[in-house]
């Protein structure tokens, strides 16, 4: 037992916990929906993208949420701007301000005096230098996350399954899309400081694309991959404190590993159950 | 279920997708609790009639009545099943669920759902056949018995125009036998229900008919539409060998049917 009290005995390994946690739900319900409509890339450039607002601020010296929200803002609306004006499908357009603005956040950080430590924390977090301002900031952010995201789950499931139909059904698709989008952004501005944007955006998909293998419905897509975001960020921090590894990293591999545990075990048990059909057709009445 | 003797009115209607015309001038009336079939060659307009009368269109020009308001003022009792759905792979989404869907107008954000609305989502799924699939996956589901979801979908919601695109498009015999049944039993309940179709005799099964390309050509009850003359103007004269059979050639855009004699 000491094996997984040990690693959470001290207050800074408690609120790396917690920021790790909050950052697992929040992930979890905004993820369900990002797994669900196929943005994933758009997930991976977005959480690239919000790094030159937060850059900035670290060498300008301002809010880093600030910084984060506009470059969000930015990137979004250089997405649109390229699709509406444009031929060009929207994943060249997510792909163009996905290079551009890490580009242009490695450029901005590259001014600062420590540059390779300033990245890596945006990047990969600084779980174990988390404050009690940090959390709870975190914590507000992420009950307005859960709680639009759950308040709206009639408009995202009906733009999940068809984005004609929820016009048809009255769910007005356009908006649930900006909603998810600001949804998005939210999740990853709130949990970079605990976790980094790249961990993030780990707990955005793969808890919830690993539930996707076994859910049954939405809501209980949304359920286990909470209970997949805590239990990746609880492994997770055990392991780092056991091995010595970076706690954020290491959080971050721990759902991916997850995901290929749970698709092999889901096909091995397809795979035998088929079996036993076929031998049960397969043998001879008696 | 009572309302206005004609379901829809168009006058001068003319729909675009930016600067493409997908249904030039058309003055039509979609008469009260009758079945009306939309059909032409593919592009010929069809489905955007349909976007139209649902409200997922405006009209570039001209003017389109619905129950005697906009089509975004009576979406809520105008019904849509949308052609060839596509349920994106690993939406967890049970039949039951999906059907239930169909009540979210009435629903809104928030409310729960009340006796009506089980009452409306079992009803459906019973007209449908498809109680003993309510907990299945939808990507379970064979083709035909997905088409039976989406319509008892449409069914679900409480409606008055009930719109379905190609309803019987590629369906097993069962799936489409049981559609084609709900479709005249929507038009005994009081419901006026319009779909497209290339099939002549579900056609000339119809009460009244719109035939389409790139306009509508005529309107009126089947007889008076579906003559040799007109299908000759909708299709080309290539097509004309098509008539004899079932589904209609169509020389622009050629379908996996082809026709049939």
């Amino acid at each position: 037992m000491d094996w997984w009290i040990e690693p959470f005995a001290l207050g800074f390994q408690q609120r790396a916990l917690l920021g790790g946690i909050i950052a697992g739900v929040t992930a979890s319900v905004v993820g369900t929906w990002l797994v669900l409509r196929g943005m994933s890339f758009f997930g991976d450039a977005f959480v690239h993208g919000v790094v030159p607002g937060i850059a900035a601020a670290v060498v300008l010296d301002f809010p880093p949420f600030l910084g984060a929200a506009v470059a969000a803002l930015v990137m979004v609306l250089g997405i649109v701007l390229i699709h509406r004006q444009t031929a060009l499908k929207e994943d060249t357009a997510i792909g163009l301000l996905f290079i551009g603005m890490l580009g242009l956040g490695v450029v901005i950080i590259s001014r600062s005096t420590s540059y390779t430590g300033s990245l890596t924390t945006i990047l990969f977090g600084d779980a174990l230098g988390v404050t009690r301002e940090v959390l709870v900031g975190q914590a507000t952010l992420a009950a307005v996350v859960v709680s639009v995201g759950i308040m709206l789950y009639r408009p995202m499931l009906a733009l999940s399954f068809d984005a004609s139909k929820a016009r048809a059904l009255g769910m007005r698709p356009g908006l649930t899309h900006a909603v998810l989008l600001a949804l998005i952004a939210a999740a990853v501005i709130g949990s970079y400081q605990s976790v980094g944007t790249l961990l993030a955006f780990g707990l955005l998909v793969g808890p919830p694309a690993t539930a996707a293998l076994v859910a049954r419905t939405v809501p209980a897509m949304m359920g286990m991959s909470v209970a997949i975001a805590v239990v990746s960020v609880v492994v997770g921090l055990a392991l780092s404190y056991r091995l010595g590894t970076a706690g954020s990293a290491t959080m971050a591999v721990v759902p991916i590993v997850l995901f290929f545990l749970t698709l092999a075990l889901t096909r091995t048990v397809g795979w035998w159950r088929r079996s036993a059909v076929r031998a049960g057709v397969e043998e001879p009445p008696g | 279920m009572s309302g206005p003797a004609v379901a829809a009115r168009a006058d001068g209607l003319l729909l675009a997708y930016g600067h493409h015309v997908a249904v030039g001038a058309s003055s039509f009336v979609i008469p009260s609790r009758c079945v009306t079939a939309v059909i032409g060659p593919n592009g010929s307009g069809k489905s955007s009639v349909l976007h139209a009368l649902a409200g997922l269109i405006e009209p570039a020009e001209g003017a389109l009545q619905v129950l005697g308001t906009t089509p975004q003022g009576t979406r809520s009792k105008v019904s849509y099943v949308l052609q060839s759905l596509t349920v994106p792979v690993g939406t967890p989404l049970t039949v039951a669920e999906a059907v239930g869907m169909g009540r979210y107008p009435r629903l809104g954000l928030w409310r729960r759902r009340n006796d009506e609305d089980r009452r409306c989502v079992q009803e459906a799924m019973d007209r449908l056949d498809i109680t003993g699939l309510a907990h299945r996956h939808l990507t379970e589901l064979s083709g035909g018995q997905r088409q039976r979801v989406y319509v008892a979908q449409g069914i679900a919601q409480s409606h008055e125009i009930l719109l379905l695109d190609e309803p019987l498009t590629g369906l097993d015999l069962v799936s489409a036998r049981t559609i084609d049944r709900l479709i005249h039993s929507e038009r005994h309940r009081g419901c006026s229900v319009v779909l497209t179709t290339h099939d002549l005799s579900e056609a000339r099964a119809a009460d009244h008919v719109l035939l389409m390309n790139g306009r509508v050509l005529a309107s009126g009850p089947p007889e008076e539409v579906l003559t040799e003359a007109n299908l000759e103007v909708a299709y080309g004269l290539g097509a004309l060998h098509g008539i004899v059979g079932t589904f209609l050639d169509d020389p622009a855009h050629p379908t996996e049917r082809g026709p049939i004699g």
